[in-house]
């Protein structure tokens, strides 16, 4: 689908190797990083740098998502790092940072010529921000929007629909006895966690308001709710209330499902030739989440607080994320992070074609985390389980959303 | 120091340092605001965390969906187990071969197991469910009513094995005389079984039940593989509580407080099966 241009390649190579600040010294950096698709394009950059480089060897120590959290608190814990450079979620990085796992880049930020932190997607960097220091700078994203099979949508002459009663309305429409009109993922935790909160932005709701009062269980909350386990009933596969991120997603690559809400990068995977979907690669297409606020979820780059040669962590860390390997990382096929990249024509070109890009531009423009503080990560899964129940008739919406707030009350205590 | 002493010395050593400083430090831990995310700010909070695990309504429904597990799965393991052991011990062709075949699952990796179901009974996707629908049978394995049931029928077709590898090994010790006293009298299978084999092989169900039933406490992997314990809270178990609470909310304070009152609760329950089998031993010879 896409072509690697060698020739600009060249170009951005010499001139991100310039904006390096220099040659580093002799340094084996070990970076731990999550086994998606971004890492294989990661890989393949830090080719380059390590040839920039000689003295430097970086070491990926590669794994799925389940194992990250422990292992950097382990190695947060020791006298000495076992990574030099760590990859963390938006939920971890206040407590990361607040926990003193992390060193505060603002001084590398401002010392690395042409690195335009201020280039970052706003809603992106600012998760990289904690009591007004700079903890992480972006990796990418992994916004939530919506994807569609565009050649479905054509022949029943539906339009991509733009409020979450429309969305409702239309996969309802939509689902026959062979085609479910959405792929949900309610499973208990953060799946369903994430998934809902698109319902509840479009209602207006929140986990706290400003002042950081609980209103999980408000009447925006019920109502987002009600219409979750309505759009589950009409348009989901039965028996499907365990279902993830994995299960939703082969059944819209295998043509059982029309929609789903998912990760923006999934759009690529799922029209790329020969790949999972087989010959209805080429008819997904993305689009802003009904009701406009889209979940956010970010990774972000950070330097631990023990690590031994931050200067080193650094320079790798602003070389991989700098505009020019950024832009290169999209075009591979990355979750771009960057509005210089978001915004490039070679981008357009030679990665996704314009309308991805701006699809995304338009989801990143406004999306937020799921929540924040320094217990994010069992907020997270305090809610998504009440929800879970909910949707699985253990307990009405109400009785849900209560048990809740009081259990998000309890864990803050 | 006598000699016989410093000979145990070693082993009282490592012992120590494997076992009781860990149970010790994890005393510690549970009787303290320990979070390992706040570690400059570790607190003394005396019984706080046992009082918290006691009165969390989470805490509460593992420990019930555990013991529930617990029952439901050795239950059903222990029959199947002794009904196929004592096919498998009359069988006179290819006992060799069904025997190694019968053990086969327990080989397997309870984390790899769990994937494994999690798409054979995918609704969807799954194997399982497909040639079901062929015949009009729709089951949701997943759903709120049948996931732990789905959880136990897992365990049930891992661990069996075991119980037949244990209860062959002791009906194949058993002495035959009494067998052969009971066909003389006249007794059917059925009494020759419950008065004769039964009693006999009381030991080895009550090994086999204490071990089944330790090691089912802790099931866990199912849970994370398959259902993250829901729907709901539906199949959270006592082991995945403790995971979350330490690992994934590094509440470290809490989750030993949680894994004493799982030991108690564990201490109790062995201590009751072995008094009930001891009594019901000593029984007969009390008449």
């Amino acid at each position: 689908m896409k072509k690697f241009n060698s020739l600009p390649a060249v170009t951005t190579f010499l001139s991100a190797t310039f904006l390096s600040t220099a040659l580093v010294s002799a340094a084996d950096l070990n970076i731990i990083i999550e086994e998606v698709p971004d890492y294989e394009i990661i890989k393949k950059l830090t080719e380059e740098y390590e040839a920039a480089n000689p003295d430097v060897t970086v070491t990926f120590d590669a794994m799925p998502f389940d194992a990250m959290r422990d292992k950097i608190l382990t190695s947060s814990l020791a006298p000495s790092a076992t990574y030099d450079v760590i990859i963390i979620d938006n939920p971890w990085m206040e407590e990361f940072a607040k926990a003193g796992y992390l060193a505060p880049l603002d001084d590398y930020i401002a010392s690395s010529d042409g690195y335009d932190f201020d280039d970052f997607v706003g809603a992106v960097s600012s998760i990289g921000v904690v009591d007004g220091k700079t903890y992480g700078v972006p990796y990418y994203n992994y916004a939530l929007g919506l994807i569609v099979r565009q050649d479905i949508f054509d022949k029943e002459g539906l339009e991509i629909p733009t409020t979450i009663e429309d969305y409702m309305e239309t996969v309802k429409s939509l689902t026959t006895d062979d085609m479910f009109g959405a792929a949900m993922q309610p499973q208990k935790g953060y799946k369903i966690m994430e998934e809902w909160k698109n319902w509840l932005y479009a209602n207006g709701g929140d986990v706290f308001d400003t002042d950081g009062n609980i209103i999980i269980n408000n009447e925006a909350a019920v109502k987002a709710l009600n219409q979750y386990i309505e759009t589950y009933k009409s348009a989901a596969p039965a028996n499907s209330l365990n279902w993830g991120f994995d299960e939703a997603l082969r059944a819209v690559s295998s043509g059982t499902a029309a929609t789903m809400l998912s990760y923006n990068w999934m759009l690529p995977a799922l029209n790329a030739e020969g790949g999972m979907s087989g010959d209805l690669a080429g008819n997904f297409t993305l689009h802003e989440v009904p009701g406009g606020k889209a979940v956010l979820g970010t990774w972000s780059w950070g330097v631990p607080a023990n690590a031994e040669d931050k200067d080193a962590a650094w320079d790798f860390v602003s070389w991989i994320s700098s505009p020019e390997v950024a832009k290169r990382r999209a075009i591979m096929g990355g979750a771009p992070v960057r509005t210089s990249v978001l915004n490039d024509e070679t981008v357009w070109k030679d990665g996704y074609g314009e309308a991805y890009y701006k699809a995304l531009s338009g989801i990143l423009e406004d999306a937020a985390p799921l929540t924040s503080g320094t217990n994010a990560e069992e907020l997270i899964e305090i809610i998504g389980t009440e929800l879970s129940a909910a949707v699985s008739e253990q307990k009405s919406p109400q009785e849900a959303l209560d048990d809740a707030a009081a259990a998000v009350k309890r864990a803050n205590r | 120091m006598q000699l016989k002493h410093r000979f145990v010395l070693p082993l009282a050593l490592v012992l120590s340092a494997v076992m009781l400083y860990p149970v010790a430090f994890s005393a510690w831990i549970s009787l303290h605001d320990y979070r390992l995310t706040r570690l400059n700010d570790v607190r003394w909070v005396g019984l706080d965390n046992y009082t918290f695990i006691a009165t969390d309504p989470g805490f509460l429904n593992a420990m019930g969906n555990t013991i529930t597990f617990v029952i439901g799965a050795v239950t059903l393991e222990l029959i199947l187990g002794l009904g196929l052991a004592i096919l498998l011990q009359r069988l006179v062709r290819f006992q060799n071969f069904i025997r190694s075949t019968l053990l086969a699952p327990m080989f397997i990796t309870p984390i790899a197991v769990g994937l494994m179901f999690r798409f054979l009974l995918n609704s969807e996707l799954g194997v399982i469910s497909h040639y079901l629908g062929e015949i009009g049978i729709s089951i949701d394995w997943f759903g709120p009513q049948l996931a732990l049931f789905s959880i136990i029928l897992i365990d049930v077709w891992q661990w069996t094995p075991f119980m037949v590898l244990m209860f062959l090994a002791g009906l194949e010790s058993l002495p035959k005389a009494p067998f052969e006293a009971a066909r003389i009298d006249g007794a059917s299978a059925w009494l020759t079984f419950r008065s004769v084999t039964l009693p006999m092989l009381r030991p080895v169900i009550t090994v086999a039940i204490i071990i089944r039933a330790l090691d089912a406490f802790k099931v866990f992997e199912y849970v994370f593989a398959i259902t993250r314990g829901g729907p709901g809270d539906a199949t959270e178990t006592i082991m995945y509580y403790i995971y979350q609470a330490g690992f994934r909310f590094f509440r470290m304070g809490e989750a030993a407080a949680a894994a004493f009152l799982l030991i108690v609760v564990i201490l109790v329950l062995v201590i009751a099966l072995v008094k009930a089998t001891k009594s019901n031993t000593e029984a007969p010879n009390d008449v």
